[in-house]
């Protein structure tokens, strides 16, 4: 118990050195996929829905850079935002751009339970909480709950679209803000 | 104070009958190592306790409101597939008595533990809506000290039982 309190200190925190690098950068990835995604989900929504979409693409950027935060603490190069996302389907109306952030919140629920499986107390919390709070939002957008929120997410479907869409990508333009961030 | 001590009766049994019946293939030799139970074993019977504990909450607001199942019924499954999947995460050597570990500590606090259930649909669920957010709490109490994939299992549990106490406290009764 009392024998080498020094080594032990440090050693769960080492122990997944590299493996939390990962899982915040795929952390990382989803944050960023969120904030450009929320930017195409509230150009298609008014009233209460795109306050709620304006609220969690801050939301989702401000998680951006406190992981940024967190990589930079460790010496890794936080993975930049890409200009453009493919989306998982087209979204040209409102029923679409509210299936597009329950998926987006999916994603990123999953993205954190990845920190829950490190052996950092500490990154284990802050990724449990991060769990709840994107399970959270996307229970608000469904109107229903899952029994494994990022666990077992659910295959992303758009919400009866009436006709084939024509573009996959929908150009991006997010509610407050001309453009996503650009990479670099 | 006395449910506790039973509980802690009915882990302590199982965790001698376990290495007894483990060892009885073995002859007596095995005996003088009882192999110890994995770490993770105590986390998920408290896990399971706290979802037992859940599910008779519900049943009792169901049995009191029948007019509520609709609310209920879809988060209470969600309880029950919690359940199994935490259960399957304990390998029961057949014969052994351990199994029912969750079932046990179930019947004697939680069936007639719970506080009673409140006259009005509205208080009722405000009761259930407190229930999942004390259990979403419950299930990260050992978060740090479960092997990874349980950790992940218990946050993603906890995460589902804080939607269903926001869920609760959105329906609107009439």
């Amino acid at each position: 118990m009392t024998a080498r309190p020094a080594t032990r200190r440090s050693a769960p925190a080492r122990a997944d050195g590299p493996a939390a690098v990962a899982a915040l950068q795929a952390a990382l990835a989803a944050e960023n996929s969120a904030v450009y995604g929320y930017g195409v989900a509230g150009a298609h929504l008014a009233g209460g829905k795109r306050a709620a979409a304006v609220r969690n693409w801050v939301a989702h950027q401000n998680a951006r850079d406190a992981l940024t935060a967190m990589l930079a603490a460790r010496g890794a190069q936080p993975a930049a935002a890409a200009a453009a996302y493919e989306l998982p389907f087209s979204v040209h109306g409102s029923a679409a751009a509210v299936a597009l952030a329950t998926t987006l919140e999916d994603r990123v629920s999953a993205a954190y339970l990845g920190l829950v499986g490190l052996s950092d107390p500490g990154l284990r919390a802050f990724g449990a909480r991060a769990v709840r709070t994107a399970a959270l939002r996307a229970a608000a957008w469904r109107g229903s709950t899952l029994a494994f929120p990022g666990l077992d997410v659910p295959v992303p479907r758009q919400a009866r679209a009436p006709t084939a869409g024509r573009g996959t990508t929908a150009q991006a333009s997010p509610p407050g803000s001309p453009t996503p961030s650009p990479p670099g | 104070m006395a449910r506790d001590a039973t509980r802690r009766r009915v882990l302590a049994i199982g965790a001698v009958t376990l290495p007894l019946a483990v060892a009885g293939c073995k002859g007596l030799g095995a005996l003088g190592t009882p192999p110890k139970p994995a770490p993770g074993v105590a986390i998920v019977s408290h896990a399971i306790t706290v979802e037992t504990r859940l599910i008779a909450h519900y049943g009792a607001v169901l049995a009191a409101m029948p007019a509520l199942a609709g609310t209920l019924r879809p988060l209470l499954a969600h309880h029950h597939d919690h359940l199994a999947r935490l259960r399957a995460r304990l390998i029961i050597p057949p014969g052994s008595r351990a199994p029912d570990l969750a079932s046990s500590a179930a019947s004697p606090s939680s069936s007639r533990s719970p506080r009673a259930v409140p006259g009005t649909p509205a208080a009722a669920l405000g009761y259930l809506r407190d229930a999942e957010n004390a259990a979403a709490d419950a299930q990260l109490a050992h978060l740090a000290a479960a092997p990874p994939s349980l950790a992940q299992l218990l946050a993603s549990i906890s995460a589902s039982e804080a939607t269903h106490a926001m869920i609760l406290g959105q329906v609107r009764h009439r």
